[in-house]
Formats: C-alpha cells, sequence, structure tokens
C-alpha cells in the first residue's frame, strides 16, 4: 500500500527548482565539445523555423543500439529535437536532461513508426542527451551563448505555482474535513443513527482526496483510518472505521461511538496543524497522485475500506479525484517536458470519469451507488482495468518532475 | 527455415539448429491421434551432460525475423502462457503504437534482453521492466501473435484487411464455451523452457499496452502435450501419447499450415491460422474408466501408444484391421475411436499443427480437478479445423470426458523481415 515517498513532514525549500536555471547558466563551452567517433558535426546545428534544428536518429551501430544525433552543438535558444528509430529495437525513448534534471523527452520512439520531436529553449551550458537502453546512453550536449530561457521562471516556475496552489488545495480539503468531523460529532452526540450516517458519508470525500498527506504522517493516518484486519493485537481500535462498524453494522450509537467521534474531531484538527504550513515538492504530488490509485486499487475495488457502510466507491470517487487534482496542478509544467504523456493522462482521466459517472445516484448515501458484493462481482474487475489503464502513465511522472 | 540474427546472442544457437530443420509436426485433431508420416525422423534428443545441457537450453534463442513468425514450426517448449486481449483504444493510432511496442519488445525478450530498465537510476523512476527474467536466459522464448476476427470489425478502419474468409468459429457440438474465455481481438502465445520466462513476456508486453489494451482471458500450460520433430511424445492429462502423428515435415507445413495468397492479405503471406480451445477434462470419471475401455476411446494402447492394429507407437494405424480374436467385421481400432475420426485418412487428407499444452486452474467451483488440454493447432484455413471438430464433437467417444469450455481463432500474420518493421504495419500505411 505504501508506494514511493510521499509527502514529507519538513517542508522543504523550493530552492531546488531554481536548478535548472543555474545549472543551464554554468557552462558555456562550444568549442571543446565531443569528439565522438559517431560523429556529429562538430559546428552548430542550423536555425530553421526559429529553432535550432537537431535530428536523432536511434539506430544499430555495428549491431548495437544507439543514438546518433547529427549535431551536437546548437546556438542558445529554443531546440528542436525530431528523434526517429530506424532499427533499435531496444531504445524507446530520448530525453535532453540538464544533470538529472529532465527539459524534454518524448517515448514510443518505436522502430518503424514516424518521426517525432520536441522543443525546448536552451541557455548556454552543457546537457546531455539520454537514450536508455542504448549501448551509449548518454552523449554530451552543448548549447553556446547565453541567452536565457525567455518564459521567466520556465518549466521550474511553473512547477512552483503547481504545488503552491496543491497547497491551498490540500488546506481547502482539512478546512472542509474540520467542520465535517464537527458535524459528524454533534450528530452522533445526538444519538440519531440515520443523521450520523449522513454526516459520515458527507465527511469521509474530504479525507479520502487528500489521504497520501495524511498517511505521511505515520501516527495520524492510523489512528484515523485504520481498517479492523490492520490493528495490531492489543491496540485500540481508532477513528473512522470502528464508528462506521457502530453506525453501519451495529446501528447503535454508545458512548463508546461518542469518544470515537470526538477522537476524530481531535485528529482531523491536529491535521489541520500539521499541514497549515506544508510545502510540497513536484514529486510528491505526482507520487500522491499515483499512490491515490493504488488506494483505489488495493482497498476500494476490493471493497475493504467501507466494510460495513458500502461507501467505498465514494471513497473511490474522493480517491480519483484528489488524483486528478494533484496532476492538474503539474500539468502546465509536464506539458513543456512530455506533452504527449500529459494529453494521454488528461485523456485517461476523462476515461475514468466517464466511466465513474454510471455509478453515481443522488439518491444513495454519498452520492453513489453502494458498493455491494453483487456490484463488486460484477464490476471489480472492469474497474480495476479502468485504473489500471490510468495509473500506468500516471506513475511515470514524478521522475518528470522530480526536483533532484 | 530461421537463419541466426545478429541480435540475439547466439553462441550455441548454431548447434541447436544444425540438422534440425526446426520443424514440428503433422497431425491428427485433439488429444492423441494415430499417424505414419513423421515415423521415419529420429525421436531421441542428442546426448549432452546434463549441466551443458541445461546451460544450452537457457541460451537457446530462436530468430525473432523471418518468413514466418516463430512458435508455430518451433519445436515445442515446456511451458506456455496463451493470453487474450481485448483493444479498449478508440483510435487506429494507439493500436498502431501498442503493435510497433510490442513487435520490437517481442524482438528484445526473445533474445533474452529485458524491454526497459529493471533498476532505473533516477530514484523517482518507476522500472520499466518488471525484472523477474532477469539472468533466466532466453530459454527458447517465442512469441507468436495473431489478429482476432473482431480486430477487424470497424472500430479501428480494418475492415478491409480482414483476411477472405476470416470469422469466429461456428457453434460446434461438444462445446460450453464461457464467454469469458472466448475470443479476443489479440493474442499471444508465449512459449519457452522456463514458464517464468514465459510469464514475464505476457506480463510485460501487457503492462507497457495497459491504456490500449486489456487482458480477456488467459492460460498457464505445464507441459507440451505436441511433439516436434526429433521430440519425444508427451502425453496429456489423460496419460495418453498425444501428438504422436503431428506435422513434422517441411512439405505438410507447406500444405496445411502456412497460408500464401488464399487470404487475398499479403500481410498473412507465410502466416497462418490459430485455433485455441480450453478444454476442460472429467479427470476423475476418467481416472475410474477401466483401460479397456479408454484404450478403445482413443484408438491406441496407453503405455506404448501404438494403434490397437500395431504394435509400436508409430506403426501406422489401419483402420480396416480387424480385432484379431473379435467378431468379424469388428475394426481393431473402433471407427468412432478418437484417431480413427482424427485421422487424415478419414478426413480427406485433412492435417493440422496441434501444438497444445497440458493446463491446471487448481479446482473447479464444483469442487474437481479444473485441468486440461490447452490445445492450440495452426492451420491454413479455419476449416481445417472446424471440418474436424464438427466431426469429433459429434461422434467422438471421448467427449464423454472433455467439455470446450474456451475458444478463439486468430490470423498470425508472416514473420517480420527485419527489424524496423512491425505487425500490423501495412495497416496504418
Amino acid at each position: 500500500m505504501n508506494t514511493s515517498p510521499t509527502f514529507r513532514r519538513t517542508a522543504p525549500a523550493f530552492a531546488a527548482g531554481a536548478v535548472v536555471l543555474s545549472l543551464a547558466l554554468a557552462g558555456c563551452g562550444g568549442a571543446a565539445s565531443t569528439a565522438e567517433s559517431a560523429a556529429p558535426k562538430g559546428d552548430a546545428a542550423p536555425v530553421s523555423n526559429g529553432a535550432a534544428q537537431i535530428t536523432v536518429s536511434v539506430e544499430q551501430v555495428d549491431g548495437k543500439d544507439q543514438c546518433v544525433p547529427d549535431f551536437s552543438t546548437a546556438p542558445a535558444g529554443p531546440v528542436t529535437f525530431t528523434i526517429s528509430n530506424k532499427d533499435a529495437s531496444g531504445v524507446s525513448e530520448v530525453e535532453l536532461l540538464s544533470d538529472k534534471r529532465i527539459l524534454g523527452e518524448r517515448e514510443n520512439i518505436i522502430p518503424g513508426l514516424k518521426a517525432v520531436n520536441f522543443t525546448v529553449t536552451l541557455a548556454g551550458g552543457e546537457y546531455q542527451l539520454y537514450c536508455p537502453g542504448a549501448t551509449t546512453e548518454t552523449k554530451p550536449f552543448t548549447v553556446t551563448g547565453d541567452a536565457a530561457p525567455a518564459a521567466a521562471g520556465g518549466v521550474a516556475g511553473l512547477l512552483k505555482e503547481g504545488t503552491e496552489g496543491y497547497a491551498k488545495y490540500v488546506s481547502g480539503q482539512v478546512d472542509s474535513l474540520v467542520l465535517a468531523a464537527a458535524a459528524l460529532q454533534k450528530a452522533v452526540d445526538s444519538g440519531d443513527v440515520a443523521a450520523s450516517q449522513q454526516a459520515y458519508a458527507a465527511a469521509r470525500p474530504f479525507f479520502e482526496r487528500i489521504e497520501p498527506v495524511a498517511e505521511s504522517f505515520p501516527d495520524l493516518d492510523p489512528a484515523l483510518d485504520l481498517r479492523v484486519a490492520d490493528v495490531e493485537p492489543g491496540a485500540e481500535w481508532t477513528g473512522f472505521h470502528p464508528l462506521e462498524e457502530d453506525l453501519f453494522e451495529a446501528k447503535a450509537i454508545t458512548e463508546k461511538s461518542k469518544a470515537l467521534a470526538a477522537g476524530i474531531v481531535k485528529n482531523v484538527g491536529t491535521l489541520k496543524t500539521l499541514t497549515a504550513e506544508l510545502e510540497y515538492k513536484p514529486e510528491e504530488l505526482a507520487n500522491g497522485a499515483s499512490g491515490l490509485l493504488e488506494e483505489v486499487q488495493s482497498s476500494k475495488i476490493t471493497g475493504e475500506e467501507e466494510a460495513y457502510s458500502k461507501l467505498d466507491l465514494v471513497d473511490f470517487a474522493a480517491n480519483v479525484e484528489g488524483s486528478q487534482q494533484a496532476f492538474e496542478y503539474l500539468k502546465p509544467a509536464l506539458k513543456e517536458i512530455d506533452a504527449t504523456l500529459t494529453e494521454q493522462i488528461a485523456t485517461q482521466f476523462e476515461t475514468v470519469t466517464t466511466a465513474l459517472a454510471d455509478y453515481k445516484d443522488p439518491a444513495a448515501l454519498g452520492g453513489w451507488k453502494p458498493y455491494t458484493e453483487e456490484l463488486k462481482k460484477t464490476d471489480a474487475a472492469k474497474l480495476t482495468q479502468l485504473i489500471q489503464a490510468l495509473q500506468a502513465p500516471l506513475a511515470k511522472i514524478s521522475e518528470k518532475v522530480a526536483t533532484v | 527455415m530461421e537463419s541466426p540474427s545478429p541480435a540475439t546472442p547466439g553462441v550455441s544457437r548454431r548447434t541447436f539448429f544444425s540438422g534440425s530443420a526446426a520443424v514440428a509436426g503433422a497431425g491428427g485433431l485433439l488429444i492423441g491421434a494415430g499417424g505414419a508420416a513423421a515415423a521415419a525422423s529420429a525421436m531421441a534428443p542428442a546426448a549432452a551432460p546434463a549441466v551443458d545441457r541445461e546451460a544450452e537450453r537457457a541460451a537457446l534463442a530462436y530468430p525473432f525475423y523471418g518468413e514466418h513468425q516463430a512458435g508455430i514450426d518451433t519445436p515445442p517448449q515446456d511451458h506456455l502462457v496463451f493470453t487474450a486481449f481485448d483493444v479498449t483504444a478508440l483510435t487506429a493510432v494507439e493500436l498502431q503504437l501498442v503493435l510497433a511496442k510490442w513487435s520490437a519488445a517481442m524482438s528484445e525478450m526473445t533474445a533474452g534482453s529485458a524491454v526497459g530498465k529493471v533498476e532505473p537510476s533516477r530514484e523517482h523512476a518507476i522500472p520499466v521492466d518488471t525484472g523477474e527474467a532477469t539472468d533466466l536466459g532466453p530459454q527458447g522464448l517465442t512469441l507468436t501473435l495473431g489478429f482476432g476476427p473482431s480486430l477487424f470489425d470497424g472500430r479501428f478502419g480494418l475492415e478491409k484487411f480482414k483476411p477472405a474468409g476470416f470469422t469466429q468459429l461456428p457453434a460446434m457440438a461438444g462445446e460450453s464455451l464461457n464467454p469469458a474465455m472466448t475470443g479476443g481481438d489479440l493474442c499471444i502465445q508465449a512459449c519457452s523452457n522456463d514458464p517464468q520466462v514465459a510469464y514475464h513476456a505476457v506480463r510485460n508486453l501487457a503492462r507497457m499496452a495497459r491504456t490500449a489494451v486489456k487482458t480477456r482471458w488467459t492460460v498457464l500450460g505445464f507441459g507440451r502435450a505436441s511433439a516436434g520433430a526429433n521430440q519425444s511424445t508427451p502425453r496429456n492429462l489423460m496419460g495418453f501419447k498425444d501428438g504422436t502423428r503431428n506435422i513434422k515435415e517441411p512439405e505438410d507445413f507447406a500444405q496445411h499450415v502456412w497460408v500464401g495468397d488464399e487470404a487475398k492479405q499479403p500481410w498473412m503471406a507465410g502466416g497462418s491460422y490459430l485455433v485455441a480451445r480450453k478444454i476442460h477434462m472429467m479427470i476423475e470419471t476418467w481416472d475410474e474408466d477401466s483401460i479397456g475401455d479408454q484404450q478403445s476411446i482413443f484408438g491406441r494402447n496407453k503405455l506404448e501408444g501404438a494403434p490397437l492394429s500395431g504394435v509400436k507407437e508409430h506403426d501406422a494405424p489401419d483402420f480396416h484391421a480387424a480385432l484379431a480374436g473379435g467378431p468379424a467385421d469388428t475394426p481393431a481400432i473402433p471407427a468412432d475411436s478418437h484417431i480413427a475420426l482424427a485421422a487424415h485418412e478419414n478426413n480427406g487428407g485433412t492435417k493440422i499443427l496441434r501444438r497444445g499444452y497440458n493446463f491446471t486452474d487448481g479446482l473447479d467451483s464444483f469442487g474437481r480437478l479444473d485441468a486440461g488440454l490447452m490445445f492450440l493447432s495452426f492451420q491454413k484455413d479455419p476449416e481445417q479445423f472446424i471440418a474436424l471438430q464438427r466431426k469429433l464433437g459429434g461422434m467422438d467417444r471421448l467427449n464423454e470426458y472433455i467439455r470446450h469450455v474456451g475458444s478463439g481463432v486468430f490470423a498470425v500474420p508472416g514473420g517480420l523481415p527485419a527489424a524496423g518493421s512491425y505487425y500490423g504495419k501495412e495497416f496504418f500505411a
């Protein structure tokens, strides 16, 4: 269930995001570039259509898969890489790196398919053309001159805006969760089971949308969201799910129920305090987006999350929504890095959202059909396939936006 | 047939190929079958020290490029993963990408290479290859791709590329098909001497196409149930030798297996049609049947595998021979026995290449052993299979002990000429 590092508690300064630019300004050595035997021409690439034009041929050279650019030097400014794969089946993507940071890339560079291209705006300095799977994976690429990219901030700026926007989104969800938890406590204290069920269903989405953030606090998440199967023997079971059992299984409110509701209010308050000043790294948004879909697969589609209330589709939809939000905040930057992948993910989100619409039921608790055994039996495989087709491309974005 | 390709690390490959035209065999149908044609070819595998044999098996790599796809006339490997897929993509471009990616990945994996980084250098990167086949070697892996009739239904504008007369198999007697194990837009037959290598291949192909393709049904075969050239005849789960009279000679392949221009599609030249039938065996009841009945059902004896008209496995069955000491006009091989019904002598010369595998899925929902034969056959025309199965489904005494529960028919394109080409390229010109 725990994937890659999710959100950290310490608030990392976003300074790292500026790396792209500072690195780009570092070197200035067009002259001393490569003396490679596979001989890209030493002179700078010609400029046409407002961009320096580099053609990269992925092909077999002496029986080995190689990436062969026609020039290894370009003047500062926009640079277009046009890439085709002649016959090197071991290579399927090409990236332009500055140190380890991906500035631009294309995937699906497959033998027999048409050439594809990407354009990046580069300042003078040393870069690397990275072709994973090639016999020589990394080839130096030099940009002469010092023109800084026109768009101030560029990708780094877009990422910074995105993470700041996401922080606000999280705060908004937590604020709503605080209110919803208070309402839940009030309903429970009143002893009204039906009203409490309503309040329970209303509160869940706010938590589920930002679950990876909550999960980054190792004590808080179990206190709020542990399922009975995960409770250590002898440990106390607290949070939403024992209350869910009271409300939906026993359908009775006891003193214990009231204590549970009070505990939720307290822990949600702590979550608000902890997240108030939190800053996020782009890769944390990316991992969170993917992590939410992992949640969907491992506990919602299986019906384990809301075993008593059958509200799994409420959580399912909230997980997907939270995932999409994180993606949306990364999207402007991601488009610059890999427009095709960005488009593909956007399309998959649309597919999932459209398919999920069939499960909406305004009359049902929480607004979604109860995830009964029958529904699970007929639809679980379809839902799994939907989410897997979304997670596969989405999981790839973390390394593309990573600030390290 | 297949010549070594430079992409494969073929240290011992030449030795494997010299001598064996790497041709698999001729046939009757389904389980067991009797025959004459192949008797001439030697059956014993070359002797070699055990350790060398193991290393050679691991290093065995079949060329990916060639006139025909590998995995058809390739001597059957020990393990199978058969998977049928539905294309979920809505555009031809997505389908094109899947076929190009698959072709490139298939060439890598059949050479024993990963399909991307198992351990990428960047911390946040997702491993591209899943890794479980690392260091296992190619293990004779072949990956054979087929297109189902539904692929040409118009979703992708491929109607005009549909092979002449290519449709789903008709309903036939003796089947109770489960729709969840029937059909598919695409199929991959993965065969290897190591089950993990075959599994890895299909898993990674499915994974790299996840946004465009979903797995419809899959069968894991754990033991080959047909013989190719120079292979001893294995046994099916009923305990009988299977594939004795399988197609083995190149002339038979030319006549019965390889498609020429009959399909009216250039992309099918050098290809074939794959019929897949998941056949559930009523193993427990079979096990309690008497040996006499079992043998007369097959038309062969159990240990030697000889036709009931003969003495040795490869004796040609004589369907006119009378039962020794029996009533007059009683044939030694009952007319409704499996081999009598399936034999080419009794079917206007029709032969098909059988390439099936034994499978088990544990227990079925009734508490019975869920096991049987993943019947795979290749033929120049699906009608060859249909004609034989119509006859078998109606009359075969074996039907009391088997049910066809899964089914598919696929057009298998000819082989790819060289790196840079991919299956279905003609569809997207």
